[in-house]
């Protein structure tokens, strides 16, 4: 190991794709809008000045390597390594590393983080992996323009790697912001039916931070940190995790958790907060304690069906024709004016609707969002989301036709509420935390994990 | 306007760290880097008189070098054995034959075995990179003096100020950081 080396190796396994061939690397950029040369020909010209007058020279002096590179519309750069890649391919087999495909989708980065002896070494490794991985769009904002962020963006479901390098990059004080897991609790927590949940991990650093402690070696990612930063008015600290916050809100269960490419402790669990992973997975810094607590209420931030579903309404019938438990419910079908409810909503936002006792029932803040959806007229919506407030746009209609009414299915168990009208439909989730008290259980392997079976009829029926 | 001076501490800094860091990652025993910027003869008494444990064992190659002005140099030691590194440091557009001889000159009065030219955010001359590229002793020299070999290694590299990271060129013989640690460690466990 050496400092150049460090570098390469973070480069390679941040964006190292190999080849079948003996002879063939390829590093893939995946920089898109960012780096894509219609978007941004000027910083494109620099990507290639940083490729062919930093790293050629770097990997022909360390490795003999020859490079050269593609760059389609995309922005999807690749750096095409040629030459005998023995050593270099000997080098990263001593760590472990097996050089067959895109290494950053199952590669361990535990053995080769043993041998960066110190912080400066750490900062190569990881500089190396900020100039394939570390996205620095402005973009990845915290709340407003005023905490920027730099995410190391990874496809795939290598949580050790995650968690490796979030390990990593706490070793040298440059404490992570937040962890966006790649698992369907994080990626789609509203709806059980969305089945793109696959966006892969989003590892967030607050550039201050970074600034501080860690590296990029490419010019065009500097001088985009340094752009971004200019956007902040003030200089943030990170608190670290063990200290920080945890503010979880409700998610629904995914049918995705027992997605078989899921690692095995990940599997089958039922994650209320980013954290909460971290303390499944076992990281020292994880803020154990405060998990437990959460998970002491779990009932209430956990449901088995959509907290809210938005669709066309021939995809609504769909979901419900397709899931025995709502099929076979009888629904009270009724036209109900907006009006009423959303004073409720105004009165108090909490409130629950159509329900058994003062636990149960469906959050009117939904009801109300599903409202909106079915009467917005089209250019009102983007996709399925709103434009403006929800609130505003209730209120726009309400000015209008203060009768407004829609439609509104309430079965006769607490299964999701259905509202349908303007061709649209949505789907509502119940809170009911005593029957859904009864589905969790904690796994025999792991005190902080959590899993959720399948509610049936009868556990509805029993509480009913 | 920054002028070369300004990037000293910065260059001194990142070259300290990365020797430091090849020699942990080596399992070599501590190493000691000291630096000084001007007159050299002086400025290594000064260094020899406040570090002694460490920097004793240049103290005979310091009783023998005539005086000579430096932009920055290093005292590099193991407490053992020791090497000087010379840096000539330049802001210039692109950096040439002359900028190259100058520290080709100093590296042959000071007896400084390794000696690296740096520019700041700019290159090197077409003709530099013609002559380091075809006439491998423009930066291996060996010379005689006094009837004992000595070797000077000699290398370009440019300064990125905005990443605060060396960019090699591969011109010259020393290429690398890790090159000139790999030759350094060579040297002291002889």
């Amino acid at each position: 190991m050496n400092t150049d080396k460090a570098y390469l190796f973070g480069l390679i396994i941040g964006g190292g794709v190999f080849g079948n061939a003996e002879d063939y690397l390829r590093i893939r950029l995946p920089y898109k809008q960012w780096g894509s040369y219609t978007a941004n020909p000027q910083r494109a010209s620099e990507i290639s000045r940083d490729i062919m007058g930093f790293l050629s020279p770097l990997f022909r002096n360390i490795y003999n390597l020859n490079i050269s590179y593609e760059t389609p519309p995309s922005g999807i750069w690749s750096v095409i390594c040629e030459g005998d890649l023995s050593e270099l391919i000997s080098d990263l087999q001593s760590y472990n590393i097996q050089c067959e495909g895109d290494l950053r989708e199952n590669v361990s980065i535990s053995e080769i983080t043993k041998s960066l002896v110190d912080d400066n070494l750490k900062r190569r490794f990881i500089a190396g992996l900020a100039d394939t991985i570390g996205s620095t769009n402005p973009n990845h904002r915290r709340f407003t323009n005023e905490v920027q962020i730099l995410s190391f963006e990874l496809k795939g479901f290598n949580f050790s790697f995650v968690c490796d390098l979030c390990r990593l990059l706490y070793s040298i004080n440059c404490l992570p912001d937040q962890v966006l897991w790649n698992h369907p609790n994080f990626h789609c927590t509203n709806n059980p039916y969305y089945n793109q949940w696959n966006k892969g991990f989003k590892l967030r650093v607050q550039i201050d931070q970074y600034d501080k402690f860690g590296a990029v070696a490419f010019k065009t990612k500097a001088k985009s940190l340094k752009e971004n930063r200019k956007l902040q008015q003030q200089v943030h600290t990170t608190t670290p995790c063990p200290e920080r916050e945890i503010n979880a809100t409700k998610s629904s269960v995914h049918p995705a958790e027992y997605d078989n490419r899921l690692p095995a402790c990940i599997r089958g669990g039922h994650f209320l907060h980013n954290r909460h992973v971290c303390a499944v997975i076992g990281c020292e810094h994880a803020p154990y304690n405060a998990i437990k607590d959460l998970c002491a209420h779990a009932e209430t931030l956990i449901t088995p069906f959509p907290i809210l579903c938005k669709d066309s309404a021939p995809a609504i019938e769909h979901i419900i024709s397709n899931d025995k438990l709502l099929s076979d419910r009888t629904y009270n079908i009724g036209k109900y004016h907006i009006k009423p409810l959303y004073d409720t909503y105004k009165s108090c936002q909490t409130t629950l609707a159509f329900g058994n006792d003062t636990d149960t029932g469906y959050p009117i803040s939904e009801i109300i969002q599903a409202m909106a959806f079915i009467i917005a007229d089209e250019k009102e919506l983007n996709g399925k989301r709103v434009k403006g407030g929800y609130k505003e746009l209730i209120e726009k209609h309400l000015a209008v036709k203060p009768d407004l009414s829609v439609e509104i299915r309430i079965p006769d168990l607490l299964t999701p509420l259905v509202v349908i009208g303007n061709e649209r439909g949505a789907l509502i989730g119940a809170n009911n935390p005593r029957v859904y008290k009864s589905l969790i259980t904690i796994a025999p392997d792991n005190e902080y994990k959590l899993c959720v079976r399948p509610i049936t009829e009868k556990d509805l029926r029993n509480e009913k | 306007m920054k002028n070369e001076l300004s990037y000293y501490k910065e260059i001194q800094e990142f070259i300290e760290i990365q020797l430091k860091s090849n020699f942990s990652a080596s399992n070599y025993r501590k190493l000691h880097v000291y630096w000084g910027i001007g007159e050299l003869k002086s400025n290594l008494f000064q260094i020899i008189n406040e570090h002694p444990n460490e920097c004793s064992c240049a103290l005979h190659f310091a009783q023998h070098i005539p005086p000579l002005s430096l932009d920055i140099f290093a005292l590099i030691t193991d407490g053992n054995k020791f090497e000087l590194l010379i840096l000539e440091i330049k802001l210039v557009k692109s950096a040439g034959l002359k900028e190259w001889s100058q520290l080709v000159g100093y590296c042959l009065v000071s007896g400084a075995k390794y000696g690296l030219l740096v520019n700041i955010d700019n290159g090197s001359s077409e003709r530099l990179v013609q002559t380091l590229s075809n006439e491998p002793h423009m930066s291996h020299i060996q010379t005689i003096v006094h009837d004992k070999e000595r070797e000077h290694l000699l290398g370009f590299m440019q300064w990125n100020s905005l990443t605060y990271n060396f960019e090699y060129t591969n011109l010259g013989c020393i290429k690398s950081l890790s090159d000139l640690c790999a030759k350094l460690i060579s040297d002291f466990s002889e």
